[in-house]
């Protein structure tokens, strides 16, 4: 089965939003690209991550978000997340990840977030 | 979501520390906090080195021998040190690598991030020469092969490693090479090309993060060696 995630766009101003879910490991990375070459054909200055879907983030699956990472703040953008659980939470923590990426608890507050960062 | 991970996992530390069987060894990584590709100073790099194992092994087998025997597929030059309980997560290993300068080794280490039965990840401390992680596993391809891969996603730490980075990066080719090669005659397989591909995920250098030269592991190897005489006359 292919995966993707969907991209939309919420907020004022816009945010794009990736709907992650199912395992986000090395199967993911052809979605997780994909979704994100969607995003940087927009003009959105945020990208949100939303892992409420997600059951499962190994570490190459950590890579894969540090890759994202690296190419939304190339290219100006700011990346947030919401959905982690406490556990993932935490492996945000271990890896620094957290000094970079704002985690919210659910998509309204990470909207709110963009709009006041 | 699942928490069946959990234990694959380091628990959080925020700065680590070293086992008194290895703090000889690890005086440069002690009281060091860890460092993801974020913290780094040069660009961004994904790099993966890849040898394919035939179909004798299984990834399970590859990457079990992989973690028990871990410092002795190392190539000459550089020592991996393991605590007696071997590798889990949330192990601090001290590293020694020779410099290239008489009597210089270069003291870092490593915090070992994740592991499963098909993987395992390291994650750079403060003063190594990359910030990132590097990520050890097997897996079956198409048809059926077993392929062993070490993934790294690193900057450059300061100012001074991306200096080097030309010079580094031909260093980092034949190291990982060697260990695949090392990983692959321990499991009866010989003559097997190593394959490398490297990507440029960021090109941006993170110009902030130059203050991590105070952390630099190789002026401060040097330092330590320069003054040990005096640490002894001392004791």
């Amino acid at each position: 089965m292919t995966t993707s995630y969907p991209v939309a766009t919420q907020g004022d101003p816009p945010v794009a939003v990736i709907a992650l879910s199912g395992q986000i490991d090395r199967s993911a990375l052809a979605a997780l690209n994909e979704a994100y070459d969607t995003v940087a054909s927009s003009s959105t200055q945020s990208v949100l991550l939303d892992f409420h879907d997600v059951d499962y983030i190994n570490s190459t699956g950590i890579a894969l978000i540090v890759g994202i990472l690296g190419r939304a703040r190339a290219e100006n953008r700011s990346v947030l997340a919401t959905g982690l659980t406490e556990h993932y939470q935490h492996i945000f923590a271990i890896t620094r990840l957290s000094d970079f990426i704002a985690v919210y608890p659910d998509v309204s507050s990470a909207l709110s977030g963009a709009t006041s960062s | 979501m699942n928490v069946h991970d959990e234990s694959n996992w380091a628990s959080k530390v925020e700065r680590l520390e070293v086992s008194d069987e290895l703090a000889h060894a690890g005086f440069n990584i002690a009281g060091k906090r860890v460092a993801g590709a974020q913290q780094g100073f040069g660009k961004l790099w994904q790099r993966r080195y890849s040898i394919d194992l035939g179909t004798t092994v299984t990834p399970e087998q590859v990457v079990a021998d992989w973690k028990q025997r871990f410092a002795t597929y190392w190539p000459d030059g550089a020592t991996f040190h393991v605590a007696l309980t071997g590798l889990q997560p949330g192990t601090v290993s001290p590293i020694a690598i020779a410099s290239g300068a008489p009597g210089l080794t270069v003291s870092t280490g490593i915090l070992v991030l994740y592991m499963d039965d098909i993987s395992f990840t390291f994650m750079c401390p403060e003063g190594h020469m990359f910030a990132g992680w590097i990520t050890f596993g097997a897996e079956e391809d198409a048809i059926g092969a077993t392929v062993a891969d070490v993934k790294i996603l690193i900057r450059t730490s300061d100012p001074i490693y991306e200096l080097g980075w030309p010079v580094m990066k031909g260093k980092e080719d034949a190291f990982w090479s060697a260990t695949l090669v090392n990983l692959a005659k321990d499991h009866g397989i010989t003559d097997v090309p190593v394959e490398e591909t490297t990507s440029c995920v960021d090109r941006k250098r993170l110009w902030h993060n130059w203050t991590n030269v105070r952390h630099n592991s190789g002026l401060r190897s040097a330092w330590h060696t320069a003054t040990t005489p005096f640490r002894s006359l001392r004791t």
